[in-house]
């Protein structure tokens, strides 16, 4: 059978259970990627993506083990059960987090790491990592040491040392979701070129499709380890529409909830369609429905001037790390008051997650003021804060120590010297969790690990709380449901900030953002005003309606009412996600 | 730093350090070795002290102590004060070597550079480089973790905080696991252990590399000569020997020294003088 007609990967049949797994990870699993596609696969959180990408990557069976039934070819070859498998190096993989899979402690080791596994001569090694330092712009830190790169230089040695290797294939699992969007627009062009013009066929596994939907030759919609639905990405945007199904981009899921049978898939797409309506210049926000109004969040800010003392106060801070010459906070004079949700937005490295450990009074600023509740944190001890703050750092493994989720919450309460007076119960119902309350936290999803620590948390009940990167590796759907707990968190008087990437999910739950740039605040105040005026960190939504609306519109449900009402065309009610 | 170690002769080792100091300088590691020296001096201080204290081997009195209990009176000799100096410059002499090394030389290249004999081990320490400072930070981050939720590690009797720090090293046991595997993931995608496997090399030799290592030849050989002849000795006990040096000791002592020295002006000429830098 000739490569036309097998395509790079051919999957038949394939079901796979990891070790000691009762349920499959791959059910039954039809696909077959063509050579130079760019292969797009979406779905929740456990949908069995990252499956199949250490399936294509030969990781599995290989590294994990379990179970595998069906044929799995690679090139026209058999590779489950066939002698040599994959060859070594055909098919590269670069992971979600760039700090767990680099090797060496500099930049040029790294990238020649892969090449002496695949047993290569000094000059074709040489040659190669001076061809992909070149392509990649890493020639100047060939050098370097790894640990002083920034986050988005580190993905791009990971995939540096990958491409190194002349992959046939790359697969990419979430690749972008550690990296700005600056960072991760950058990336993508990569990903583009080396599709493009180097014929290096993608596999891309992503959570947030606003940057690369569009990109996808095609699109594999995978729900509890079954591919549910395959095809161009126009066809597999208007089904998912149809069958309720929210994996897509903003603007596409807008239109497609909109009931257009092609959902444009790009804001450029979406402007052209909006200008085939009469959207009336100097329509005036006020018009949307009050039905499909603000988030809840934002209904406090719409209410006025906060009327409470601020909880959080930030005055004029400046911080530097011990040994570094440059201050990671200048001059930050910010306030958070009870019931805010905030948004702090910002290149990787800017000082956001410094910002959140000052206000959790980890660490003293060198000049300035930080208070909590009108209490100096100099004075404070971090520990004497817990219960006041609560802090939830990028990594939810950190607060994973006991043998159930349940006892995680409960030896936050002992920590603090409290009893539980029926909270534990509640914070885990409020969070879905009672089903797994007796489940080791270590044996949990990514998502599920970051709701049993946000549990761990908030079941002190803080005034004040703060997440460093919370959406890291959820899903749309898991998201929405951080999104809305967040709200009614803040609905309920407690003052949320929260440093994030994600500027889809600050734009729909945030009502303040602040943007931190290079230590510096450069801009502070309501979501859509901060967003909408922003060219690189405004949400799709608002580049769609960017001068189509009188006033900015940045939230899903805003455009909706709005478009809505400009279509005159009844939508059935429920339709809204 | 095998000279430093061989030589007692007082010349020998003031023109030792002086290379070595020569050589941190010109690998713009002074400031390092200031924070090495901070460790050192008290160390040296004591060596004088001590030996001056202990050392009953020598003897031209320079002071003699009032009666004391038990001791009786202490002699303070010249001999024992001049050696603990001697052993005093040695220690510096030393830790400035040590500074030379982790101011000149990348772990990464030296385990590269010998990763074609013993490449496993050379692997696994540049894993153990890599991982060891990403291990100590996750350890910060799970202490913060663990304050913020109201565990108290600056106070609490020992037994207390001995069960506060039992918790994190639990969540650093298992989040280590789960990096660990995680890395293996990663090496093995990247073709680690799917056969035999070449060497990455890149050090080149130019000029400069091969000043330096006729430098190092050139002190080792004149060394090697004194250490057979006896040129270069020098006996602190029971009085000290004569500073002052015969012929063939003196042009010893200038290879030794122009041996060390030459790195250094190698290091000069490369930093600071266009044309030599353009010809090494």
């Amino acid at each position: 059978m000739g490569l036309e007609q097998m395509g790079v990967f051919k999957i038949e049949n394939l079901t796979y259970y990891y070790p000691s797994s009762q349920k499959p990870a791959l059910c039954e699993i039809n696909l077959t990627v063509e050579e130079g596609e760019f292969l797009l696969v979406v779905g929740g959180s456990g949908s069995g993506k990252s499956s199949l990408a250490r399936l294509l990557a030969g990781l599995i069976p290989g590294f994990y083990g379990g179970r595998i039934g069906g044929r799995l070819y690679y090139r026209g070859e058999e590779v489950l059960r066939g002698k040599g498998g994959i060859p070594p190096g055909e098919v590269g993989i670069v992971f979600q987090d760039p700090e767990k899979q680099l090797v060496m402690t500099e930049v040029e080791a790294e990238i020649a790491f892969g090449l002496e596994n695949l047993n290569l001569e000094l000059g074709e090694m040489r040659r190669r990592v001076a061809e992909t330092a070149g392509f990649l712009g890493l020639g100047s830190l060939l050098g370097a040491n790894v640990a002083g790169l920034s986050g988005g230089q580190k993905q791009k040695l990971a995939l540096a040392s990958v491409l190194a290797m002349q992959p046939r294939v790359l697969v990419l699992d979430e690749p972008t979701s550690q990296l700005d969007p600056a960072c991760a627009e950058e990336f993508f062009n990569l990903v583009r070129r080396l599709n493009e013009e180097m014929n290096v066929t993608v596999v891309l596994i992503e959570q947030r499709l606003e940057r690369c939907y569009h990109l996808a030759d095609r699109v594999v919609l995978l729900e509890a380890g079954r591919v549910l639905v395959q095809g161009a990405p126009g066809e597999v945007a208007r089904w998912q529409a149809e069958n309720g199904f929210p994996f897509l981009p903003p603007v596409a899921s807008l239109f497609a909830h909109l009931g257009f049978s092609r959902p444009p898939l790009t804001v450029k797409e979406g402007r052209a369609a909006l200008g085939s309506l009469s959207v009336r210049q100097g329509e005036r926000a006020e018009q949307v429905p009050p039905a499909a109004g603000p988030s809840p969040a934002r209904s406090l800010k719409k209410a006025g001037p906060a009327p409470f003392k601020a909880l959080l106060e930030m005055k004029k801070v400046w911080f530097a790390y011990p040994g570094s010459r440059e201050e990671a906070l200048r001059g930050v004079s910010l306030e958070v008051q009870p019931g805010e949700l905030v948004a702090v937005l910002g290149e990787n490295a800017a000082g956001k997650t410094t910002l959140l450990k000052l206000a959790a009074g980890l660490i003293k600023p060198g000049r300035g003021n930080v208070t909590v509740a009108g209490r100096d944190t100099k004075e404070l001890l971090p520990h004497q804060l817990a219960g006041k703050v609560g802090y939830l750092s990028q990594n939810p493994g950190e607060y994973l120590l006991q043998e159930t989720v349940e006892g995680e919450l409960l030896f936050t309460l002992a920590s603090l010297g409290r009893e539980d007076d029926g909270r534990v119960a509640y914070i885990l119902e409020e969070l879905e969790l009672k089903t797994l309350c007796r489940t080791h936290p270590r044996d949990l999803s990514s998502g599920e690990r970051q709701r049993a620590a946000l549990a761990a948390v908030l079941v002190a009940g803080p005034e004040l709380l703060l997440l460093d990167e919370p959406t890291r590796g959820l899903d749309c759907r898991l998201k929405s449901r951080l999104g809305e707990l967040l709200c009614r968190i803040a609905q309920k008087g407690t003052a949320v900030l929260l440093v994030t990437h994600d500027v889809e999910f600050a734009a729909e739950y945030a009502g303040r953002v602040v943007m931190l740039f290079h230590g510096r605040i450069a801009a502070d105040g309501p979501a859509k005003t901060v967003l909408s005026s922003s060219f690189f960190y405004a949400p799709q939504i608002s580049r769609l309606l960017q001068g189509r609306a009188g006033e900015p519109v940045v939230t899903f449900r805003e455009a909706f009412a709005l478009l809505q009402s400009l279509l005159k065309t009844p939508v059935p009610a429920g339709i809204l996600p | 730093m095998v000279l430093a170690l061989v030589f007692l002769h007082p010349l020998y080792l003031a023109a030792l350090t002086l290379g070595t100091f020569l050589a941190v300088w010109s690998a713009g590691g002074l400031k390092t070795w200031g924070i090495y020296l901070r460790f050192a001096f008290p160390l040296a201080l004591l060596l004088v002290a001590v030996n001056l204290l202990a050392n009953r081997s020598g003897e031209t009195v320079i002071w003699l102590s009032p009666p004391l209990p038990v001791a009786g009176r202490l002699a303070f000799t010249l001999e024992a004060l001049c050696y603990g100096a001697a052993m005093a410059v040695r220690l510096v002499c030393v830790t400035g070597v040590f500074c030379l090394y982790s101011s000149s030389v990348h772990p990464d290249r030296l385990l590269g550079f010998f990763s074609g004999l013993a490449w496993r081990s050379a692997l696994t320490t540049a894993l153990a480089a890599r991982l060891y400072p990403a291990m100590v930070s996750s350890l910060y981050s799970i202490r913060e973790a663990l304050q913020t939720r109201g565990v108290n590690f600056d106070g609490g009797s020992a037994v207390e905080r001995a069960k506060n720090y039992s918790f994190v090293l639990r969540a650093l046991l298992f989040c280590s696991l789960e990096d660990s595997l995680q890395l293996a993931e990663a090496m093995q995608a990247r073709a680690f252990g799917s056969g035999r496997r070449s060497s990455y090399r890149r050090e080149e030799m130019r000029p400069r590399d091969w000043l330096v290592l006729a430098g190092c030849a050139l002190s080792g050989t004149a060394a090697l000569a004194g250490f057979f002849t006896g040129w270069g000795s020098f006996s602190y006990y029971p009085r000290l020997d004569s500073i002052s040096l015969g012929g063939p000791e003196a042009l010893q002592l200038a290879l030794v020294s122009a041996g060390v020295v030459l790195p250094a002006a190698a290091g000069w000429g490369w930093n600071k003088w266009e044309f030599l830098r353009s010809k090494i």
